[in-house]
């Protein structure tokens, strides 16, 4: 793989700000502020001809005035402006520039052939760009948040490319909400220059990056993005949406082959012989960075259920079927280790029911004991790090004192169970480590624990079983792409 | 390659079943016995020759939709028969047939189809999936960019929905698998080695004794030369 190193644009010693402004509504004021609340390290240029200084900090009339070396320039200035501009920071040496404004090749041919001036200019020195159209870029080692939105991502092993801005900064601001934290993100815009695949290759080697997240809407063509991928992919998972599914399908063809060759049928193809592992929604796509990216893979498709109660566990078992998965049944050992632990009508077989024994420890010890099985290579445990909910009761129950003793007690028996999950979810992000199985939680509702989960105890737990599934199901697709033979 | 080259030179845009069947066969992709007729005379020494049953379809390149236009008469069992079916098929009022194509007749019990495409990104892309007359109504297919592995050929077979199908039922034997990933192969080899090769359908593909064979195919050529 031959590829820019990209250390500058991500990690750089100071950047120059070049359209900076003191207007609040603009971008040039947005993204200066951005970089400085997110508490960045090095030195902030921020460029404007007039201004004597904007948010304190001292403005210079051009690039050319720096008066140090500069490892990365932004631009934000109107579209007629940037090739004199990619000139000056060309001149000045900059190695990257990251263009923010649009109206380039997105807007019609005029634009694509000022694109192409640009990044003409840009070659001509030595300047890699990112963009134009771009909403910018994230690095969490560098603190650096050189993006439009006021968004503050997690830190964390997930880094993503996007071809759509909004796509990307969102999926960062809902990590916030799931536990999900990123290493790196650029959005590559119109990709005039550098492109997705500069920016995988680069991802594949940054040892900061477990998972790398891609969202794609077209590919040119002539760019090797597949047969990158396929190596990137025996490194580590990369989770792709593929936006812009539109069938091609009942073009003129001449044969069947060709008529029933949808556009996305054949990505499809091409993202399994590239080991990406494709997800068909947002959901799915944050679901999986957040199993891949705090998870082993798992080493198969066998799957053993825990569950309190019958139902969810039938659900769940029929789910793991339609998806390909296997619930195989329990062996006479383990049978014989659970009976020890659970009254004389549990289920004896898989999913182990344990039939709505309310205790935390016996569920633990049934989960070691599915962890030790080597019948299974992950487990779904239904009910796990449920918060137990503060008894309820009508506020205007009046009734003699042994029923108000006893809502009373129950009160407190809660309240005093409601700390016990804390202990099991340790637990469980320990049973995870030392057996290299994965234990998805499940906890019907409550996307707020799921965070906690995570974030506390390294437990990844999703609010309904059908999603925890689904998950599995890719991961051990890409357990598949990693145990077939390797061909280049 | 001769067959393509004498083709283009005609300007003919697709390969008779015959042409495409000699095509696929350099490639060792397993065809029917067959040959080509002038005279019913001619098609009984070569009905004798290739072993009763057989089937007579009008030849040539522009007949593509043999089914629609009553080309094909299936199971022909003597001399006899094969002289009327003869005698029809050349009198046929809707297509000019010129030639008929004398065929070994394959009964099969399962259908597939195996195919090639071009897409605009990805080149050269081969097609698998449920045969005859389920390929349109099922859709059931699965594609892969050629070039091909062996692991893609084995992994495509198993992304149709009907997969079971290429197991062992009804005292059938299973597909052998290694054999049809020969065809997933050679099919995709085809593609990348020539670029005038626009599409190809092999529907539909049989099995004897689970070993596939090509029993009907059509070979779609490109407009430009390259």
């Amino acid at each position: 793989m031959n590829s820019v190193d990209l250390d500058k644009l991500f990690n750089p010693r100071n950047i120059a700000l070049v359209g900076a402004s003191g207007n609040p509504a603009k971008w040039g004021h947005i993204i200066l502020l951005n970089i400085l609340k997110g508490n960045y390290p090095g030195t902030v240029y921020p460029v404007n001809l007039k201004e004597e200084a904007i948010l304190g900090y001292k403005c210079y009339p051009s690039v050319g005035d720096i008066p140090d070396t500069v490892d990365l320039a932004m631009l934000t200035t109107p579209s007629h402006l940037v090739p004199s501009l990619i000139e000056e920071c060309g001149k000045k040496n900059i190695p990257f520039v990251i263009v923010i404004t649009s109206d380039f090749s997105e807007t019609g041919p005029e634009g694509a052939e000022l694109e192409r001036e640009v990044v003409e200019i840009g070659r001509r020195y030595g300047v890699r760009i990112v963009g134009p159209n771009t909403m910018g870029i994230f690095s969490s080692k560098s603190n650096l948040h050189a993006l439009m939105p006021p968004v503050m991502p997690l830190n964390g092993s997930v880094s993503m490319f996007s071809q759509s801005g909004n796509v990307g900064v969102q999926m960062l601001s809902w990590g916030t909400e799931e536990g999900v934290g990123f290493e790196k993100f650029v959005s590559s815009g119109n990709e005039g220059d550098l492109t997705c695949v500069d920016y995988l290759s680069y991802l594949s080697r940054d040892e900061a990056t477990r998972v790398i997240l891609a969202y794609l809407e077209g590919i040119d063509p002539g760019a090797d993005l597949f047969p990158v991928a396929r190596e990137v992919s025996r490194i580590k998972p990369i989770l792709v949406f593929k936006g812009g599914r539109t069938e091609a399908g009942g073009k003129a063809a001449a044969s069947h082959s060709g008529a029933m060759a949808g556009e996305t049928r054949i990505y499809r193809a091409a993202f399994i012989q590239s080991g990406m592992i494709e997800v068909k929604t947002s959901q799915a796509l944050m679901d999986c960075a957040k199993a891949f990216s705090n998870y082993p893979i798992p080493m198969g498709k066998r799957v053993g259920i825990i569950t309190r109660g019958g139902g969810w566990g039938v659900i769940t078992a029929d789910f793991c079927e339609e998806n390909g998965l296997i619930v195989p049944p329990l062996p006479m050992d383990i049978i014989d280790k659970f009976d020890k632990l659970l009254p004389k009508y549990w289920s004896r077989s898989n999913p182990v029911d344990l039939v709505a024994t309310i205790a935390y420890d016996p569920y633990l010890e049934c989960l070691e004991i599915l962890t030790e099985w080597e019948g299974i290579d992950a487990i779904i445990a239904l009910g796990a790090g449920i918060r137990v909910p503060e008894y309820k009761y009508s506020k205007e129950v009046k009734g003699p004192k042994e029923l108000m003793n006893t809502i009373d007690f129950l009160t407190k028996m809660m309240k005093e169970r409601a700390k016990k999950p804390d202990k099991m979810l340790e637990s469980m992000g320990a049973l995870v480590k030392r057996s290299g199985k994965p234990i998805i939680g499940v906890a019907i509702g409550a996307e707020a624990t799921h965070k906690m989960n995570l974030e506390r105890f390294q437990v990844v737990s999703y609010p309904t079983p059908e999603r925890g599934v689904r998950v599995l199901r890719q991961m051990y697709k890409y357990r598949r792409f990693l145990n077939s033979p390797s061909t280049t | 390659m001769k067959i393509l080259e004498d083709a283009l030179k005609r300007n003919a845009k697709t390969l008779s079943e015959y042409g495409s069947k000699q095509l696929l066969a350099e490639y060792k992709i397993p065809v029917t016995k067959e040959q080509v007729a002038k005279t019913a005379d001619e098609a009984v020494a070569m009905a004798s020759e290739i072993g009763y049953p057989v089937v007579l379809k009008g030849s040539g390149e522009e007949l593509s939709h043999k089914t629609e236009l009553n080309l094909i008469a299936l199971d022909l069992a003597d001399e006899k028969s094969v002289r009327e079916a003869f005698q029809e098929l050349t009198s046929n009022p809707k297509a000019d047939v010129k030639e008929v194509l004398i065929q070994q007749m394959v009964k099969g019990d399962r259908e597939f189809v195996v195919g090639l495409t071009r897409d605009p990104q990805f080149g050269p892309c081969v097609m698998f999936g449920l045969g005859g007359i389920f390929t349109e109504i099922l859709e059931d297919v699965a594609f892969r960019v050629a070039p091909l592995t062996r692991w893609d050929a084995m992994d495509m077979m198993n992304d149709i929905r009907g997969k079971k199908i290429l197991d062992a039922f009804r005292g059938k034997p299973a597909v052998d698998r290694e054999a049809l990933a020969d065809i997933l192969l050679a099919v995709g080899q085809i593609g990348t080695d020539h670029d005038q090769v626009n599409e190809i359908d092999i529907n539909p593909l049989k099995l004897i004794n689970g070993k596939p064979i090509a029993v009907d195919a059509l070979v779609v050529l490109g407009s430009e030369e390259k």
